[in-house]
């Protein structure tokens, strides 16, 4: 069937972008937009968990004299009213109406720029532009080039952390804590992350890292690229897994403990880990342990979604018969091949999934158990799915503390989702009695 | 009252005076920013069962739609199986060369796939400035697929949030087909959206469809909450049509009176027992089924003696102070206001921004001539820049007005502190819906309950902090 017509996944372009400047401390965005386009920024708001007491967000809420006769005059009187922002830097976010109109935002940045404290900075990211992806990368793009200062001197054992939100985790920032945690176990010290409650100031020095990390498999490459060729900051832990489960954790803690001369670090945070994880696993008694060979799907990003491959297979001893992938770049296609020939798995593949095209290949494959959204528990209906594991949002639970699925809590803490939904499978629905009293 | 934050101090007419005259509108582009056209036009045919949104545009405006509406909403709490929102997720290529040819494909995918009983297009800023002929393609679509193909001219810049469904109720006509038979003592409910009630609370609905049904009326269709494509074809066969919420039906219920003859029972929300008795009779006696009524009402009335004794009884000589947020809307608190008054209360509306004033003329209008006439306070902090529901300054200006008060009760959500007793009657506390009708009337004395015999516990040191923060004025 041609491809037309799709339910998709991803939010747009707009939304990344809006997720990217929301990350950067002592900010605001101004949505330049029709005021629907602001909900969309009130996603990234929450995605980033923003604190409305300290984070603006404003919009131009423009109609139709504006697309008629261009929204520059009223961008630039936005901007004025914002003047008074105890803010270091004012993100302008174009969307699909004004760039289609042909609004010079970038322009209209360099011109208010001396009459404000703040620094502007003009992010022309239309929704279709492409996936939230890619308003990530494209977001990315201008703030890296825009504001970062040109150094030459590297700070020894540092690294500058890119793309934390590029995560389908709900709470991301666990996984983000997680690796910051572990770098400074290892004495690297992170000069910047692009971004999470990023201050301007830590970007600005962003040349200064000596190696880059990019935490997601799904955005954040053209910025290490970018941040490679310009400034010659070395990319570390590429082509392999995020760690996610016993394995793609040692890996990639072996890898970046050999990288910056910490190997012991490494090693022993790997035996302490693992250690961990068994004793806590021999007291919890995880009921995964029964679902052995179990035929299972994942339904997820690239960046949760590949290591949990691994996860799934070895760790947990199911079979994954169905990976569908929100996103088809070739290195994500190249990383999760090479990760199902190295355990010998031939599952159905799918990249760039939507939501007619899971269900679609749900009814093909009927696994038992689903690791995906609340749409696939949705999406599974009547096809014999006993357990949906959610793990990416859109997610029924709530979590109020994050959780992270890096290194061995992410461990407990995914098999405490499949542990959950275990026990609710077991749960009497239909054969009951009232009882007397 | 001398106050320096007040900027509008009068009633709900002289207010309805300044903001025609675009004296009270605020300038502050930046400020306040409710949803577009194309999420309401979305709400309202995202109520039609099997019905395909096709939306013609990149991929962020349906995700928004994808999660809160079809998946949160319908699914998780209206028990709605997991239906399409399709897009045609056009990219810079389409926005250069025109996107009408995929969109003929993409709504033929749409047939193929989901096999629906409508396909909608809804049109996006994208679309529509690059000039998609989207009726057109649907005129051309529905010739090559086995169902009714429309077209929603609902691009986000081409109005407020009430052209969006006022649009989408408009094109719903154009499904109704002429009547073949009357049905007799039956009537449409106008004016929903998304689907049905949800599942584990009784909800607004459930109690109009209850006293309705004690009545004997019937409902052909609540459009569109959950209705099929058949019943809004046949909806021209009912007596009558009715709304529960006169801001969300009026639009609707007009063009059916004017088109098709049908007539439209205009009253307001039935909160209190003299809108609801209103409420209940606008709908009965045109149907002749008053005498019918008269006895339901009776026996209802019978039922809540107590709560309603309570109610006077509690509300009588004070000032309740109803601010209009989210939870509950203006037209709802509007209704309070009214409610308030029957019991002895003397009503003032505090902070009903003049945005929700333009966006509602109609209906706010409709209830100034019922005689809904309250007292109104502005505050400064309603015109700051951003948002101004949760703002420090707003509740810093309730407290400050609450206290000129001797015997002041707050209707409004448990998000404010002021220091009196808070009735607290958001629509995110389901345990005490309905709030409409009779049973809502039993909800509603529980809530005044709480809050006058509990005034005297300790409030939230936590939740305050969170909302407004720590640091003093």
């Amino acid at each position: 069937m041609p491809d037309t017509c799709t339910d998709p996944y991803l939010r747009c372009a707009f939304n990344g972008a809006a997720q990217t400047a929301l990350g950067v401390a002592g900010s605001a965005l101004l949505a330049h937009s029709p005021q629907g386009c602001e909900y969309l920024v009130n996603n990234a708001f929450a995605s980033q968990e923003c604190d409305y007491m300290e984070t603006m967000t404003l919009c131009t809420k423009l109609c139709v004299d504006e697309i008629v006769h261009g929204g520059e005059d009223l961008l630039a009187r936005t901007i004025r009213e914002a003047k008074d922002l105890p803010i270091s830097a004012l993100f302008v976010i174009s969307a699909c109406g004004p760039e289609i109109v042909g609004d010079d935002i970038v322009g209209v940045c360099e011109d208010m720029q001396p009459e404000v404290k703040f620094r502007l900075v003009p992010v022309p990211c239309a929704g279709f532009r492409g996936s939230q992806y890619d308003g990530i990368d494209i977001a990315l793009d201008e703030i890296v080039k825009r504001c970062t200062k040109n150094t030459k001197e590297k700070i020894p054992d540092s690294v500058c952390l890119i793309a934390p939100h590029a995560n389908a985790n709900p709470t991301w920032i666990a996984d983000l804590d997680w690796v910051q945690r572990i770098l400074s176990q290892m004495g690297v010290r992170v000069v910047a992350t692009l971004t999470h409650r990023t201050p301007l100031a830590e970007i600005e020095n962003a040349a200064s890292a000596e190696t880059s990390l990019v935490v997601s498999h799904d955005a954040g490459q053209k910025a290490a690229d970018y941040l490679s060729a310009t400034w010659g900051t070395e990319q570390v832990c590429t082509g392999i897994p995020l760690p996610i489960g016993m394995t793609n954790t040692q890996r990639w803690l072996t890898t970046l403990g050999e990288r910056f001369d910490a190997q012991k670090a490494a090693e022993s945070m790997v035996a302490e880990g693992e250690r961990m994880v068994m004793a806590t696993c021999r007291r919890k008694w995880p009921m995964a342990r029964f679902l052995y060979r179990t035929p299972a799907a994942i339904v997820a990003d690239a960046t949760v979604g590949i290591p949990l491959v691994r996860f799934v297979c070895e760790d947990m001893e199911m079979t994954p018969e169905l990976v569908a992938l929100y996103t088809s770049q070739r290195t994500v296609r190249t990383l999760l091949e090479r990760e199902l020939k190295e355990l010998g798995l031939t599952p159905k593949v799918v990249y760039g999934t939507d939501v007619y095209t899971t269900r679609k290949s749900l009814a093909e494959v009927r696994p038992r158990v689903v690791f995906g959204s609340t749409i696939e528990r949705h999406a599974s209906e009547g096809l014999g799915v006993s357990y949906i594991v959610e793990v990416v949002k859109m997610m029924r639970q709530f979590r109020m503390i994050n959780r992270e699925y890096f290194g061995y809590t992410g461990i407990l803490n995914l098999f405490e989702c499949v542990q959950n939904e275990w026990t609710m499978g077991w749960r009497s629905k239909e054969r009951s009695y009232k009882a007397k009293w | 009252m001398k106050n320096d934050s007040i900027v509008f101090h009068g009633n709900l007419q002289q207010l309805l005076a300044n903001v025609e005259t675009g004296e009270m509108i605020p300038k502050l582009q930046a400020s306040h920013a409710p949803m577009c056209k194309f999420f309401t036009a979305y709400y309202v045919i995202s109520g039609i069962r099997h019905v395909v949104p096709l939306v013609h545009g990149p991929t962020g405006c349906p995700l928004y739609m994808s999660d809160f509406v079809r998946t949160r909403e319908c699914c998780e709490i209206r028990g709605v199986p997991l239906e399409p929102t399709a897009c045609t997720a056009l990219d810079e290529s389409h926005v250069i060369y025109g996107g009408e040819g995929k969109l003929l494909e993409a709504v033929k995918e749409a047939y193929a796939k989901y096999h629906p009983d409508l396909i909608v297009i809804l049109s996006c800023c994208c679309s529509g400035i690059i000039g998609d002929d989207v009726e057109s393609i649907a005129r051309e679509a529905e010739k090559l697929v086995g169902c009714r193909v429309l077209a929603l001219r609902s691009e986000g810049f081409g109005g407020d949030f009430r052209s969006g469904y006022e649009d989408a109720f408009r094109l719903i006509l154009d499904l109704m087909e002429p009547p073949k038979k009357t049905m007799k003592g039956t009537i449409n409910i106008l004016g929903a959206r998304w689907g049905p009630t949800p599942t584990e609370f009784n909800w607004d609905m459930d109690e109009i469809e209850r006293l309705l049904g004690n009545v004997g009326i019937k409902i052909n269709a609540i459009i569109a909450g959950g209705c099929t494509v058949e019943q809004i074809t046949r909806a021209r066969e009912v007596e009558l049509n009715a709304s529960w919420c006169y801001d969300w039906g009026q639009k609707l219920g007009d063009l059916m009176q004017e088109r098709y003859g049908i007539p439209y029972s205009r009253t307001g929300q039935p909160y209190g027992p003299e809108a609801t008795k209103e409420w209940i009779l606008g709908v009965a006696t045109p149907l002749g089924m008053e005498k019918k009524a008269l006895a339901v009402i009776g026996r209802e009335m019978r039922d809540v003696e107590p709560d309603l004794a309570y109610l006077k009884k509690a509300l009588s000589g004070k000032t309740a102070i109803i601010e209009i947020s989210e939870f509950p809307g203006p037209i709802r608190a509007l209704s309070l206001a009214r409610m308030a008054e029957e019991f002895g209360a003397h009503p003032v509306v505090i902070n009903v921004h003049p945005y929700t004033i333009k966006e509602r003329m109609p209906s706010i209008k409709f209830l100034v001539e019922t005689g809904v006439n309250p007292e109104i306070i502005l505050t400064k902090g309603l015109f700051k820049l951003g948002s101004f529901r949760s703002s420090k300054e707003t509740e810093d200006e309730l407290e400050e007005i609450v206290r000129t008060y001797d015997d002041a009760i707050f209707f409004g959500n448990a998000g404010r502190f002021p220091p009196c007793p808070v009735v607290n009657l958001t629509l995110m506390n389901p345990v005490f819906q309905p709030q409409y009708g009779f049973r809502g009337i039993t909800n509603i004395a529980a809530l005044v309950r709480q809050a006058l015999e509990n005034k005297d516990l300790p409030r939230s040191r936590l939740f305050k902090g969170m909302l407004y923060g720590t640091r003093t004025k």
